[in-house]
């Protein structure tokens, strides 16, 4: 697995293009259910997953308890990472940075911006690479060696 | 030679490119030109300038372009100074300030990194990091970070040096570029 992560706008998605101009996307954007990710999977290759702003967004509606969701995003974690060990299919994340603004009233805004940043730690940790975009810049954070 | 240099609010961005742009006046000589986006629309905003003008000292020449960056270059002389101070404010005057296309507003900065280089001007361009706060519910501060963070990403490509400031510290963002976009092509995913 691999992770993008990067503000707004940053040049997140053009980043993941020119690296990866093979790759199937399976975006929010399109109006695709984060559930329904296996409608997108290619034989083999490389599957994009993005949007996941309005993923979280959708399942805070749903479940009133943060560690369930974190324990459900972990699941998905680790079934992407079963899929990579099974098949010839690679799974890259694209992850909105959200966390360095001041800490919103709304607690909608709070619950998203917590889960956006878990989701973050747990995906870095199973990728074997994770990448800052950051104005169009792209800089390597990890190691090659996976951490967990 | 052209730098970007950015950070987020009181991150010392202002004394880096500062910095920078004594740097390039004492190699090249000539003047050293400030130009101001800042317009003094209230008592606070002629107190910010009025502190920044304290923090620069003598030696500065002001030239005030709210709107019209490449037009404020044409009196300046080749291989002199130039400090703006800084885009944020540039872009909200362009949207919602100068009647002006969307569109013209890459143009109008394209146009002036070339004459900077044309004239092998030191220019340092300041602007402030936004985009890393909960995406805005407001459609219109959204699109004012879909026109700043188009401007950010075509500078950082045309710069030279593209800093990031924390704390003071620079943070050399072009010289990683180089590193990892080498990493980036040999990525055993593609092959390459």
């Amino acid at each position: 697995m691999q992770l993008f992560i990067g503000g707004a706008c940053a040049g997140k998605r053009d980043a993941v293009r020119s690296r990866f101009p093979g790759a199937c996307w399976h975006s929010a954007y399109d109006g695709k259910a984060l559930e329904a990710w296996r409608e997108s999977l290619p034989r083999q290759g490389v599957v994009v997953l993005e949007g996941w702003e309005r993923w979280l967004a959708a399942w805070l509606v749903e479940e009133p308890a943060d560690d369930s969701l974190r324990e459900r995003l972990r699941t998905l974690l680790a079934n992407w990472r079963d899929l990579e060990r099974e098949t010839a299919v690679s799974v890259l994340l694209i992850l909105p940075e959200m966390g360095r603004g001041i800490v919103p009233i709304d607690r909608a805004e709070r619950r998203l911006r917590d889960l956006a940043g878990w989701l973050a730690q747990d995906a870095a940790a199973c990728c074997e690479a994770v990448w800052y975009v950051r104005h169009g810049l792209v800089h390597r954070l990890s190691a090659d060696v996976p951490t967990a | 030679m052209i730098a970007f240099v950015s950070g987020g609010a009181r991150s010392g961005k202002s004394q880096v490119a500062e910095t920078l742009a004594r740097e390039w006046h004492r190699r090249h000589g000539g003047r050293r030109y400030y130009l101001a986006t800042a317009m003094a629309s209230d008592a606070e905003m002629a107190a910010r300038i009025a502190r920044h003008r304290r923090e620069r000292g003598d030696g500065w020449i002001t030239l005030e372009a709210p709107v019209a960056l490449d037009e404020a270059l044409a009196g300046v002389e080749a291989g002199s100074t130039v400090l703006l101070d800084c885009l944020t404010l540039w872009a909200s005057q362009w949207l919602y300030g100068s009647g002006l296309p969307e569109a013209e507003g890459g143009r109008m900065l394209s146009a002036l990194l070339d004459k900077a280089r044309l004239k092998t001007i030191g220019l340092v361009v300041v602007s402030n990091d936004l985009n890393e706060d909960l995406p805005p519910r407001d459609p219109a501060v959204w699109h004012y970070l879909a026109f700043l963070q188009r401007r950010h990403r075509q500078l950082a490509r045309e710069a030279d040096r593209v800093i990031e400031v924390i704390a003071g510290y620079p943070i050399e963002w072009k010289t990683s570029l180089k590193n990892s976009g080498k990493i980036a092509w040999e990525n055993p995913w593609e092959g390459t």
